[in-house]
């Protein structure tokens, strides 16, 4: 197992990167693009903020960002 | 812009196109995904009848499931009615699992385990044993069974523990591996487990009867298939995943449109009370569209209280199943219109190797309760009450007659109250929301252990009130009898988590106890202890918002740390006092009728006092030496309701 160590901050937030476009739903331009956890398990979205339709949905790691040394091999 | 419309209702289905979608007719799916939830039941009973240790005969500490194939993606369209800590996790479990281990390298006749936290969910000692069917050559599913394993090793025996620091001292972590091969034993893997664990000639036998009961889940699966068709079979596995994701998509559009706020926290880590950790919820409705977003929770603890990111998954699913859609099964569709934001590294989706995953349901039972805050206020009625959420769990272990013995949550709290709903008072002894176990016999208990219950009861004045009441706290004390060692785990004291709603009030905190031989002799009469300052002043506190000198509950008195004594080394005759949380009530107390609170006076959930303070109600009598003669005094209580009313208002 890699090695992951413990946050500085008390506090943790999960980073949504905004992304050009516009929502085909909604008309919104309040796009953005992170992982989430859902049915099927992690999912990297790209996300309408105001109506929560999405545009794009492609896997995530298996285990998140957990990597395991022995899939190196 | 375009509206994208909702899909066909399941139901609105004609039958070609119902046909078209499921491979087999409606009546066929429904009788399929019925017999899907029987396999699993029939799995668990037969290992729930025949386990040898503890934590499964008398705990029911295991759950079951099955799976449909890799090429469906995995889909659990069955869970048993068991442990509800492991259904969620399980439908992650076996794809993360099997994929990781090549579903190309399964044959008929093996049994794959996994028990990392990291990979699969909950705790080490939690192992996932899964069995792929075939069928004419094929893989068509797989039949799995999670079970608590007496042991898995590292420095605490039975591994119950808030004080370990990392996955060393936690136990040992199995990657997936064939346990079974060809219906044979795979002796380097059971020597893996013998080699590390204790209580190995109760593992043997507990590991051997999770096998049996997975051939049993394999028969009856393949008898399945075999009379209605693999196609049918492979319809109604989707149809039952259809079928909870299209309720709970309903469920959520019925809320209104908005961002929902939540919180919950539990007292410190293992290592000292400097830092409480704290779960933040934002809930957003958009249509049938949910997101819940975790973003502001504290980062991971640096001890073994943290829960893992499946754990935080189960939770979530499991709250909004509760509130919003509890009358249709739990499957891995439950969560398809969901999206849930997780930042990783928190105490409840904690990072190897320093993130020590154990006491997971103690950080994501707070998760929960967060949720059920967080939708209180919209839900209105249906809202629910808070839990004790604090299993507040204690485990012994010593020697007896040159034998290793140890217990397993059996004289803590571990058992306690839940909140109230709008349809009726709450029930007092129950596992928390998180759970669905049994409670070990108290016979079983002092006849396995140098032990004596000396109490498990309800204590008067701790449920919250309302019109419907909360559950009463449990309080049991347990006096030990030969030198013991003890790990206490009480995570949430310093503020109730039996909150009420609807106008109902908080459930009180709990806290721990011990005293010592001589201080026991001291404050038992017959054998028991009291509730009086005086028998507490002579106590040492373990754990709770305390007055420092009478060590009695009081909300502005001092944090005792709960592993300020990582390991309680007890001379014989020392006893123990777990007193849970409270549960929440629902709906103003002030419309409770009279004769229930009359009721609850004669059976001691309440007091005179409280009777009158919190629920407007005057009651006269003596309910300790005349429970029967206890008088209601009608206008005097409706003089106090109508002043309390007025004051509201
Ligand atoms: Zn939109």
């Amino acid at each position: 197992m890699s090695v992951y160590p413990r946050s500085s901050e008390p506090f943790l937030f999960v980073h949504k990167e905004p992304v050009q476009g516009q929502c085909p739903e909604c008309g919104s331009h309040n796009l953005r693009r992170y992982p989430v956890l859902s049915e099927g398990g992690w999912w990297l979205v790209t996300k309408c903020q105001d109506c929560l339709f999405s545009l794009e949905r492609e896997r995530w790691g298996r285990l998140g960002s957990i990597q395991l040394l022995s899939e190196t091999l | 812009m375009v509206r994208v419309e909702p899909p066909v209702l399941i139901k609105d289905l004609d039958e070609d196109a119902f046909r078209a979608r499921y491979q087999c007719d409606r009546f066929t799916a429904t009788v399929l995904s019925s017999r899907l939830r029987y396999i699993v039941q029939h799995m668990c009973t037969g290992l729930l009848t025949n386990a040898f240790s503890v934590i499964l005969r008398d705990w029911y500490d295991f759950a079951s499931t099955i799976a449909g194939p890799p090429e469906l993606d995995y889909p659990t369209p069955a869970v048993s009615n068991s442990l509800v800590l492991f259904l969620g996790t399980m439908t992650d479990a076996v794809r993360n699992a099997v994929e990781e281990f090549g579903p190309q390298n399964l044959q008929p006749g093996d049994v794959l385990m996994c028990n990392d936290p990291y990979r699969i969910g909950t705790h080490v000692n939690d192992v996932c044993f899964i069995r792929p069917v075939f069928f004419e050559g094929r893989l068509v599913g797989f039949v799995n069974l999670q079970a608590h394993m007496l042991d898995m090793g590292g420095v605490v025996p039975a591994g119950f523990s808030g004080t370990k620091r990392n996955v060393y001292e936690n136990g040992l972590v199995i990657g997936p591996q064939l346990l079974y091969h060809d219906d044979r034993p795979v002796k380097s893997a059971w020597s893996l487990i013998f080699d590390n664990a204790r209580f190995g000639n109760l593992l043997l036998p507990d590991i051997k009867t999770i096998y049996q009961n997975l051939r049993l889940g394999e028969n009856l699966l393949l008898e399945t298939i075999q009379r209605y068709g693999v196609e049918s079979y492979l319809g109604a596995v989707r149809y039952a995943c259809d079928l909870s994701a299209e309720t709970m998509r309903q469920a959520l559009a019925r809320l209104p449109d908005g961002e929902f706020e939540g919180e919950d926290f539990i007292d410190c880590d293992g290592v000292d009370d400097s830092e409480e950790y704290h779960v933040k919820v934002k809930v957003r409705i958009r249509g049938d569209r949910a997101e819940v977003d975790l973003s502001g929770s504290s980062r991971q603890a640096r001890t073994s209280i943290n829960g893992g990111w499946l754990d935080a998954k189960t939770a979530v699913a499991v709250a909004l199943k509760y509130l919003l859609d509890p009358r249709s099964p739990f499957t891995s569709g439950t969560l398809r219109n969901v999206d849930i934001v997780l930042p990783e590294g928190t105490f409840f989706s904690a990072m190897p190797p320093d993130g020590a995953i154990f006491l997971y349901w103690e950080s994501t039972q707070p998760l929960l309760l967060a949720i059920f805050r967080a939708l209180k206020e919209a839900l209105g009625p249906n809202a629910v009450g808070g839990d004790y959420c604090s299993l507040n769990i204690h485990n012994a272990n010593g020697v007896r007659n040159g034998v290793p013995w140890v217990t397993m949550a059996q004289c803590g709290g571990e058992h306690g109250p839940w909140g109230a709903t709008k349809d009726g008072d709450a029930d007092s002894y129950m596992v928390f929301y998180l759970a669905n176990n049994l409670d070990p016999a108290t016979e079983a208990i002092e006849a396995d252990f140098p032990c004596v219950v000396l109490r498990k009861e309800y204590a008067t004045d701790t449920a919250g009130a309302g019109r419907h009441r909360g559950g009463a706290a449990v309080v049991k004390d347990t006096l030990w009898l030969t030198e013991a060692e003890h790990y206490s785990m009480p995570l949430h004291t310093k503020a109730p988590s039996g909150f009420g709603v609807y106008g109902g009030k908080d459930g009180a905190v709990g806290a721990v106890w011990v005293w010592e031989p001589e201080a026991y002799e001291q404050v038992q009469r017959a054998g028991l202890v009291g509730f009086d300052e005086a028998v507490y002043r002579q106590a040492t506190p373990v754990a709770g918002v305390l007055n420092p000198e009478s060590h009695t509950l009081d909300h502005q008195g001092r944090y005792f740390h709960f592993a300020r004594v990582p390991i309680w080394r007890t001379r014989p005759r020392t006893m123990f006092r777990y007193l849970t949380n409270g549960g929440g009530g629902w709906g103003n107390p002030l419309e409770r009728p009279p004769e229930r609170v009359l009721r609850d006076v004669r059976d001691e959930y309440i007091s005179i006092e409280t009777a009158r303070e919190l629920y407007g109600v005057v009651i006269q009598g003596d309910p300790q030496h005349d429970p029967e003669g206890l008088q209601i005094d009608y206008e005097a209580t409706q003089a106090l309701r109508n002043a309390a009313a007025s004051q509201r208002h």
